[in-house]
C-alpha cells in the first residue's frame, strides 16, 4: 500500500500541470474558504466545466485538495474578527474570537492550523488503511436511529456552551431548535411559521444567521463599548502555542480525529456537524466545561482537527460505495461521470492509481496547510492593527456581502442584521449565540432523522431504544442532561461563556 | 493526450474559455437579448446532490456549457419532497437568472393540491430531459428473499413493518405506483423518503430499510458493482436491457405505471425574450454530446426523453389528468 501510495505521489509530482492545479486546488481553497458567503463549494462549480479537458486523476485530486484547504480556510476570518468563512468553521469562532480579545489570536490560528493538519493527515492514513471495511462498516451501524440519537447526545450538552447560567443556555438551545423548525417539514413538506411570507418556507439560511450572530453583534458589542469608553484594541501577538500546551492536549486532538472522521464517513453528515460534535465533547469531557466559550485553546482544537478529520473520512463513502456525503463530493461523482468512471467499489480495481493519487494529493494538502498556515499567523494577525472605526465597517461590508452572496437575496441581508441586533440583547442577558446555532444546525438534521426513523420503525418506540447503539447514545445523553441539572441546582455551575 | 496538449488545453480554456471564447460562440448562434445573461445563471435542485436530480443537473449545466457557453452554479435545496425547491425558486426574483429543474413531484404535488404551482402554467418547461420508468431493487447479497415473487411473500409475513426507501410525498409517482402494487398483492409497506440519494443509496446498502424504489440510471453504479439487483420493473414490457428483470405484465399487475421526468424550468414572468434565450440554451444543452452521452448511460434512451417547450407542456398536462383520475379513485381529492 506505502508503494502504491509513493506512487500516486510520483504521478502528482512529476507533472508540472498536476502541481500547478494542487496549488491551484490549496490557494483557492484557503482564500473561498476564508471569504464568508462564498466557500468551496462556489469555487467547485466555477471549476467544473473545466474538469472534463483535465484528465480524471488530475480533476478528482483538485477537488480533494480543495474539500481539504476550503475546510480550514474560514478558521482564520472566525478567529480575527468573529466570521466564521464556512459553517464548518463556526464552532471554532466559540473560542477563536474570545482567545483574540485577549492578544492570543496567534496562538489560537497556529492550533487551528496545526490541528486542521493533524486531523486531515490522521484522516487520511485512516482512509488509506480502511476505507472499504470501515465504508461498509458505517453504513449498517449507523441509520436514521443512531444518526438521531448522535444529534440528541449532541443537544444534550449544547446548554453549557457560552451561556451564562444553564437554564439560560437551554432557553438559547431551545431557541436554536424553534428557528429550524421555520419552513417546510422535511418529510411531508407541511408549511410552518411561514406566516405568509414566501422567505420563510425554505427555512431561515444558516449563513446570515451565523454572520449576524457572530460578525454583526460582535460589531454593535465593540461599538458599545467604545461609546461608553471601555474599548481597547485588542493585544497583537503572533506567538504559537508551545509543544506543550499541545500536549496537555492530546486526548482532545485524539478524540476529536475519531469524532471527525466518524461523522465525516456517514453520508450527509459531513464536516459542519462533525465540528459542532467535536466542540460538544470537548465540554462534556472538560474538568471546566464552564469555562468554554472564554477562550479555550482546546474548543479551538476540537473543531478544527474534527472538521478536517472528516474530509478524509468524507472520501470514504465516496470513492468505496459511490455515496457522496456533501455536495462537494458530489461533485467529485460529476467530475468521474464526466470521465466515464463511477466511482464505487470498481474504482478499486479498475482505476487505483487515481485513487491513489487522490490519497497522496490529500496528504500532501494537509501538509502544506500547515506549512502556508504557519506563514499566515505571522501576516494575517497584523491585520488587528487596524484601528475599530476602520475594521468594524470593514466587517459590516464584508458580511453584508457574504449574507447577499448566498442566493443573491436582500433579505438575507436584512435577516443577518435582525439576527445582529437579537444576538447583540441576547449576550448582554447571558444567553448563548453558540447554543442557538447549535440549536439550528442539530434541529434540523435531528428531525429528519427522527421521523425516517420512526417510519423504519414502524413508530414503535421500544424497538428504537432497543437498538445498543441508539440506547447507549441516548442513555449518555439523559445521563449529561442529569447531571447538569443536579450542578445547576446544587449552585456548582456559576457565570458561564459570554459575560458582555 | 500528451502533457504538452494538456497544459496547452487547460490553460486556453482557463483563460479564455469563460471570458472570451464561449460567449462568442453563443453570441453566433442566437443574439443575446439585451445582453442578458450577463453573469453566471443559478440553478435551484430541490433534492440532494448525489441524487437522480443532482446527477442530471449537473449533466445539463455541463451540456448548456459545452452549446452555449453559458455558466450555471447549482444551488441544493433538498426536503419537502421536492417542495421546499420549488417554493424556493418561486421567491426568487423572475428575471431568468435562476432556473430551476423539477421532476414529476412538482406535477402531482399539483394535482392532490399540496402545491399552487402549475408546472405548465406559472412555470414556463424550457425542456424536458428525461423520461424514465423505474424498479424495484433489493441488496444482491440478501437472504431472506432473492426475487420478488419472496419479497411479495417476506412483505406479506411482515404486516406492515416492511421498508422501502424512496423520495416521495403523498400522491406522488412512487407512493401511487406503490400502493397499487402493495394493494395488488395483498401487503402493506412503510415508505420512507430520503430527498438526499446518498442516504437514500446508504440506507439499503447498509440494510435499514428492505428494498429502494429507484430509477435504473440513478443506480447505475450499484448494479454493475453487484451491491444492488432489481426484482420488478415498472413497464408493461421488459425492456431489453432488463430483459431478466419481470415487468408489470409477468407479475399480473394491470395498472398503467406513472413515469418519472425531469425537466428544467424558469418562472411564467421572466421576460420572453429571456424566455426565448434560455429555451434556446438548454434545448441545445440537451443536444450537447456530453448530454447525449449521459442520457445513454443512464438508460434513458429508452425511452424517448426529449420535450420542447410544447411537447413539456402536454406531458405535464396528461400527466396531472392521469394524477387527478388516480386521486379521484383513491378518494384523495373530489
Amino acid at each position: 500500500m506505502l508503494e502504491q501510495l509513493a506512487g500516486g505521489a510520483l504521478t502528482l509530482f512529476s507533472d508540472p500541470l498536476s502541481i500547478g492545479i494542487f496549488f491551484a486546488g490549496l490557494i483557492g481553497g484557503m482564500l473561498f474558504g476564508a471569504i464568508p458567503g462564498v466557500n468551496m463549494l462556489t469555487l467547485g462549480a466555477i471549476f467544473l466545466p473545466f474538469s472534463g479537458i483535465l484528465s480524471a486523476s488530475d480533476a478528482i485530486m483538485f477537488y480533494s485538495v480543495l474539500y481539504c484547504s476550503g475546510t480550514y480556510g474560514g478558521a482564520v476570518t472566525a478567529i480575527l474578527f468573529n466570521i466564521p468563512g464556512s459553517p464548518e468553521n463556526a464552532p471554532t469562532a466559540f473560542d477563536g474570537y474570545p482567545m483574540t480579545q485577549q492578544g492570543q489570536a496567534g496562538k489560537a490560528i497556529g492550533a487551528a492550523v496545526l490541528c486542521s493538519s493533524l486531523g486531515g493527515t490522521c484522516s487520511v492514513f485512516i482512509m488509506i488503511a480502511f476505507t472499504p471495511l470501515l465504508a461498509d462498516w458505517a453504513i449498517r451501524a449507523f441509520g436514521p436511529p443512531e444518526i438521531f440519537a448522535l444529534v440528541f447526545l449532541g443537544i444534550s450538552v449544547a446548554s453549557s456552551v457560552g451561556a451564562r447560567t444553564l437554564w439560560k443556555g437551554w432557553l438559547s438551545v431551545l431557541l436554536g431548535l424553534m428557528v429550524a423548525t421555520v419552513g417546510l417539514d422535511p418529510v411531508a413538506g407541511i408549511e410552518r411559521y411561514e406566516f405568509g411570507f414566501v422567505y420563510l418556507l425554505a427555512g431561515i439560511h444558516f449563513i446570515p444567521l451565523i454572520l449576524g450572530f457572530f460578525a454583526v453583534s460582535e460589531v454593535f458589542v465593540q461599538a458599545e463599548r467604545r461609546v461608553v469608553g471601555i474599548y481597547r484594541m485588542h493585544a497583537v501577538s503572533a506567538k504559537l502555542p508551545s509543544l506543550l500546551e499541545f500536549w496537555r492536549l492530546k486526548i482532545a486532538v485524539i478524540r476529536s480525529v475519531l469524532l471527525g472522521f466518524f461523522a465525516g464517513i456517514l453520508p450527509g453528515i459531513g464536516a459542519t456537524l462533525a465540528a459542532f460534535l467535536s466542540y460538544n465533547e470537548a465540554v462534556r469531557w472538560s474538568r471546566t466545561p464552564e469555562k468554554f466559550g472564554t477562550g479555550r485553546l482546546e474548543g479551538v482544537v476540537a473543531s478544527e482537527t474534527a472538521n478536517n478529520a472528516a474530509t478524509g473520512a468524507a472520501m470514504i463513502p465516496l470513492l468505496a460505495l459511490g455515496l457522496p456525503g456533501g455536495a462537494l463530493t458530489a461533485m467529485m461523482i460529476g467530475v468521474f461521470q464526466m470521465h466515464d468512471m463511477e466511482p464505487g467499489p470498481l474504482v478499486f480495481i479498475n482505476s487505483s492509481e487515481l485513487v491513489f493519487v487522490v490519497f497522496a494529493a490529500m496528504f500532501f494538502a494537509n501538509i502544506a496547510i500547515f506549512v502556508l498556515g504557519y506563514l499566515e499567523v505571522k501576516t494575517v494577525t497584523q491585520l488587528l492593527r487596524i484601528p475599530f472605526q476602520f475594521l468594524a465597517p470593514a466587517i459590516l461590508l464584508l458580511s453584508t456581502i457574504g449574507a447577499y452572496a448566498v442566493r443573491g437575496l436582500a433579505t438575507d441581508v436584512l435577516v443577518m442584521f435582525a439576527a445582529g441586533i437579537i444576538a447583540f440583547f441576547l449576550r448582554r442577558s447571558g444567553y448563548s449565540v453558540a447554543g442557538i446555532v447549535l440549536g439550528v444546525i442539530l434541529g434540523r438534521l435531528g428531525e429528519q432523522n427522527f421521523a425516517q426513523a420512526m417510519q423504519i420503525l414502524s413508530y414503535d418506540m421500544g424497538a428504537f431504544i432497543s437498538r445498543p447503539i441508539v440506547a447507549l447514545l441516548i442513555g449518555a445523553g439523559v445521563l449529561t442532561i442529569a447531571i447538569n441539572v443536579y450542578r445547576a441546582l446544587k449552585g456548582t455551575r456559576r457565570g458561564l461563556g459570554v459575560k458582555d | 493526450m500528451s502533457r504538452l496538449c494538456r497544459i496547452t488545453a487547460f490553460a486556453l480554456g482557463s483563460l479564455f474559455g469563460l471570458t472570451l471564447v464561449a460567449p462568442a460562440i453563443a453570441a453566433e448562434m442566437m443574439e443575446k437579448p439585451g445582453g442578458f445573461p450577463e453573469r453566471p445563471l443559478s440553478m435551484i435542485v430541490p433534492y440532494g446532490p448525489g441524487g437522480g436530480s443532482g446527477q442530471v443537473s449537473r449533466a445539463m449545466i455541463q451540456g448548456v456549457k459545452d452549446a452555449t457557453g453559458i455558466d450555471i452554479n447549482p444551488d441544493y435545496k433538498p426536503g419537502g419532497s421536492g417542495m421546499v425547491g420549488l417554493k424556493t425558486y418561486m421567491a426568487a426574483p423572475a428575471d431568468g437568472y435562476t432556473v430551476l429543474e423539477h421532476i414529476d413531484d412538482a406535477t402531482s404535488a399539483f394535482a392532490i393540491g399540496k402545491s399552487k404551482i402549475h408546472p405548465a402554467k406559472d412555470l414556463i418547461p424550457l425542456v424536458i430531459s428525461q423520461i424514465t420508468f423505474s424498479q424495484i431493487y433489493i441488496r444482491s447479497k440478501e437472504t431472506r428473499f432473492t426475487d420478488w415473487g419472496s419479497f411479495v411473500k417476506f412483505a406479506q409475513a411482515q404486516n406492515g413493518k416492511a421498508t422501502i426507501a424512496n423520495v416521495s410525498g403523498e400522491g406522488s409517482m412512487e407512493r401511487i405506483n406503490m400502493n397499487r402494487t402493495a394493494e395488488h398483492f395483498g401487503f402493506k409497506i412503510q415508505q420512507i423518503s430520503f430527498d438526499k440519494g446518498g442516504p437514500r443509496y446508504a440506507a439499503l446498502k447498509g440494510g435499514q430499510v428492505d428494498a429502494l424504489f429507484e430509477q435504473p440510471g440513478d443506480v447505475r453504479g450499484f448494479l454493475e458493482s453487484g451491491d444492488f439487483k432489481p426484482i420488478l420493473t415498472f413497464l408493461k414490457e421488459r425492456p431489453a436491457a432488463f430483459a431478466n428483470v419481470p415487468s408489470m405484465t409477468d407479475v399480473g399487475l394491470k395498472f398503467t405505471p406513472l413515469m418519472r421526468f425531469r425537466g428544467f424550468y424558469v418562472h411564467k414572468d421572466v421576460p420572453a425574450a429571456r424566455v426565448k434565450y434560455l429555451q434556446w440554451a438548454f434545448q441545445n444543452g440537451y443536444h450537447a454530446d456530453s448530454y447525449l452521452a449521459f442520457n445513454k448511460k443512464k438508460y434513458m434512451d429508452l425511452i424517448p426523453s426529449f420535450r420542447d417547450t410544447k411537447g413539456a407542456k402536454q406531458l405535464i398536462d396528461d400527466t396531472m389528468k392521469i394524477y387527478k383520475k388516480t386521486y379521484k379513485e383513491m378518494g384523495l381529492i373530489q
